[in-house]
């Protein structure tokens, strides 16, 4: 009897409830999801997270603007954005579940270019589009994929404008040692760079593959002594490169230019070494710049201004790379009228417009084209050296020894 | 300059560390039979507690070794007394999973408390160095080898010569023997795994001088601590130095004559060779 009366007395309740569901359903403005699965914790946390808060500043500010808009409608962005910590099987599993379990048809990408090769193939076969900031290897787009866009910069021209620059130099480079790690970005930035110094006229003597996560550089450091090269260009990760400067100091070695694929624009990455960053080349696919307007921050400058603002340190490319991510699936689903994955994608392949991040506009197998600029450490902070339209700044060149710093 | 002998001098420097880094391995995997897989954690752990040392509170990382190495020892002691002798009777299967998880929890709570940004122990002099005939010698590398002859001496004398070392070892071998001669193991267990720790301790000082810290360089620090531990034996303290300077001299060699990226090929083919040829170790007992 008791129970037959509860049901009852509920079922009132419950009707209420389900109306006022669907009442809420239509009055609530209706969200685009974009799905992601980024590095928040694990060996890559250091940089992945930049790609979580970029998705998120990027999504905040263009919702506080009105949100997209998809025909006559305004729409709301959200981010489901899961943690892969780091483990490409994971991060794969969890694309996999945002477009099969959650129904989400636009992703974000994560970071570096080994989880991006594995991650895209999910986003291919599900034909969703995936725009990503985070990987840069020629490997994601040399397979003919229809789903992948990047906003990186192809890997084997990181090194392009540094040789350039390196050769107008006084005295100009002529011998070079080229290091880097075994894996998907550094091999491509490697192949790219023999082909660059071939055409430079530059002489390659010591051409060195190292294994990831490597901690200890003293054997390579003292065959670099030895063979005492002009420059020394690394391709490798943040831990990897820390090492690698540290351990020149102590075993002393100094060539006249040392350049590396990563770390230099990282504020983090400056603050570790402290004066010992000095001196250090590198090269970033951004600058934050006044000239580089953009429809939701103003432009470069103001980006930067407004997330060091929130999260208390400069933006590096990492994370305007992100932000231009969402922005450019914003326009695509503006122009595309629609939210549809195929839409969309073909929108993509069309978009083109100015952002923080510069022109957004992606070649035919998804690449963005985005020029180089070679910045230097100059007393602990990142100054732009050499650029498309030649030398920007002073370089500090030659480095001097350690002893005389 | 002549390479080879630089590349020699690297390859004993590197030893050293690695060895000081296993050492606290050996002795808790020797004499508790414990496999301790979050013994890279406690490096790191004893990284930060360093780095903070010195950058918070000014503290030459030198003089903050043994301040390390004393919070490590508390942190490992609790440790073992909580956690470890619950299972330290079960098979040894439990005590990896244990110390695995440990070993993500430590670095989990790494994260929230340190954040991921890379750091370093960079005193001014970190990246001193002299020349010794021809080849370039790292001063801190140096007193870190050293400080890991000097540790690894000592421990061996602490073993050998002290009745609390005695006891360790009487634990290690002939438990209940050793309970009838007045031994209290699980005391004796957690003095143990407390060693243990502040050996890794003073090691995390150590590495955040010569490289650099963030939360998860202890699974890699744990792995290499392993094959030091395997080739030297668990038996002698003074095994391990030489477990270490045989993976820094084939590193070191590897990297110079054969290429970089063979290092993990070369020291884990060096692990496979040990086992097969001397399970017990370079310097272990042969059964």
């Amino acid at each position: 009897m008791h129970r037959i009366a509860f049901k009852v007395a509920l079922a009132p309740l419950a009707i209420a409830a389900c109306a006022a569901l669907a009442a809420a359903g239509p009055a609530a403005a209706a969200t685009i999801t974009l799905g992601a699965s980024v590095q928040m914790t694990g060996s890559l946390a250091n940089t992945g997270r930049y790609y979580k808060d970029g998705y998120e500043f990027a999504v905040d500010r263009i919702n506080k603007a009105g949100g997209v808009k998809v025909g006559s409608a305004h729409e709301q962005l959200a981010l489901k954005i899961l943690d892969n910590q780091s483990d490409d099987n994971l991060a794969v599993r969890q694309y996999t579940q945002l477009v099969s379990t959650d129904k989400i048809g636009l992703l974000l990408g994560p970071f570096a270019s080994g989880t991006v090769i594995a991650t895209s193939s999910v986003a291919e076969k599900y034909e969703v589009p995936m725009v990503q900031g985070g990987g840069a290897s020629d490997q994601i787009f040399s397979r003919g994929y229809k789903y992948v866009f990047g906003t990186l910069p192809v890997a084997s021209k990181y090194f392009e404008s540094t040789i350039a620059a390196g050769a107008k130099l006084n005295p100009p480079v002529k011998t070079v040692a080229l290091l880097y790690a075994d894996d998907a970005f550094d091999v491509s930035v490697a192949k790219g760079t023999r082909t660059w110094l071939e055409k430079a006229g530059m002489k390659l003597v010591l051409d060195e593959r190292y294994s990831t996560n490597a901690s200890d550089f003293s054997s390579l450091l003292s065959r670099i002594k030895s063979d005492h090269p002009d420059a020394v260009l690394v391709a490798g990760h943040e831990t990897e490169v820390l090492n690698f400067i540290r351990q020149s100091k102590s075993l002393d070695v100094s060539p006249k230019l040392y350049s590396f694929t990563v770390g230099v624009p990282s504020a983090d990455f400056r603050k570790a070494l402290g004066k010992d960053g000095d001196y250090a080349f590198g090269m970033t696919s951004w600058l934050p710049s006044a000239s580089m307007k953009d429809r939701w921050f103003g432009n470069g400058e103001e980006f930067e201004k407004a997330w060091k603002a929130q999260f208390g340190f400069e933006p590096d490319y990492h994370a305007a790379s992100a932000v231009a991510d969402v922005e450019a699936f914003v326009m695509a689903i503006e122009a595309a009228g629609s939210t549809d994955p195929k839409k969309v994608r073909d929108a993509l392949s069309k978009v083109d417009f100015e952002s923080l991040y510069g022109r957004i506009q992606f070649d035919s197998v998804g690449q963005i084209s985005l020029p180089q600029t070679v910045v230097q450490v100059q007393n602990g902070n990142v100054v732009p050296v050499y650029g498309d339209k030649g030398f920007i700044n002073k370089a500090m060149y030659p480095m001097p020894d350690w002893s005389k710093r | 300059m002549n390479l080879l002998w630089q590349g020699i001098v690297n390859g004993v420097l590197l030893g050293g560390l690695y060895a000081l880094m296993a050492l606290g391995l050996a002795l808790v995997w020797g004499v508790l039979n414990i496999v301790n897989l979050a013994h890279g954690a406690l490096i790191m752990l004893g990284g930060y507690v360093c780095y903070y040392l010195f950058t918070g509170a000014h503290i030459d990382p030198f003089v903050a070794l043994p301040i390390t190495a004393a919070v490590l020892f508390v942190v490992g002691y609790a440790i073992q007394r909580r956690l470890l002798n619950l299972v330290i009777r079960a098979p040894m299967f439990n005590t990896l999973l244990i110390t695995f998880g440990l070993d993500v929890v430590l670095t989990y709570a790494a994260q929230i408390a340190f954040s991921a940004d890379f750091r370093t122990v960079n005193p001014s002099y970190a990246g001193a160095n002299f020349s010794l005939l021809g080849a370039t010698v790292p001063v801190v590398r140096l007193l870190a080898f050293v400080i890991a002859l000097a540790l690894t001496f000592g421990l061996w004398l602490f073993l050998t010569r002290t009745p609390l070392g005695r006891a360790i070892r009487a634990t290690s071998q002939n438990l209940v023997a050793a309970r009838l001669y007045g031994v209290e193991p699980r005391r004796i267990y957690a003095l143990t795994f407390g060693i243990g720790a502040a050996l890794a301790g003073a090691a995390g000082a150590l590495y955040g001088v010569v490289s650099q810290l963030n939360p998860y360089i202890g699974t890699s620090l744990t792995a290499k601590s392993f094959v030091i531990a395997i080739i030297g034996g668990l038996s002698n303290p003074l095994g391990v130095i030489v477990g270490g300077l045989v993976l820094g001299l084939v590193e070191s060699m590897t990297s110079l004559y054969i290429g970089a990226t063979y290092t993990n090929v070369a020291s884990f083919g060096i692990l496979v060779l040990v086992l097969i040829v001397r399970p017990t170790g370079l310097l272990g007992r042969t059964a």
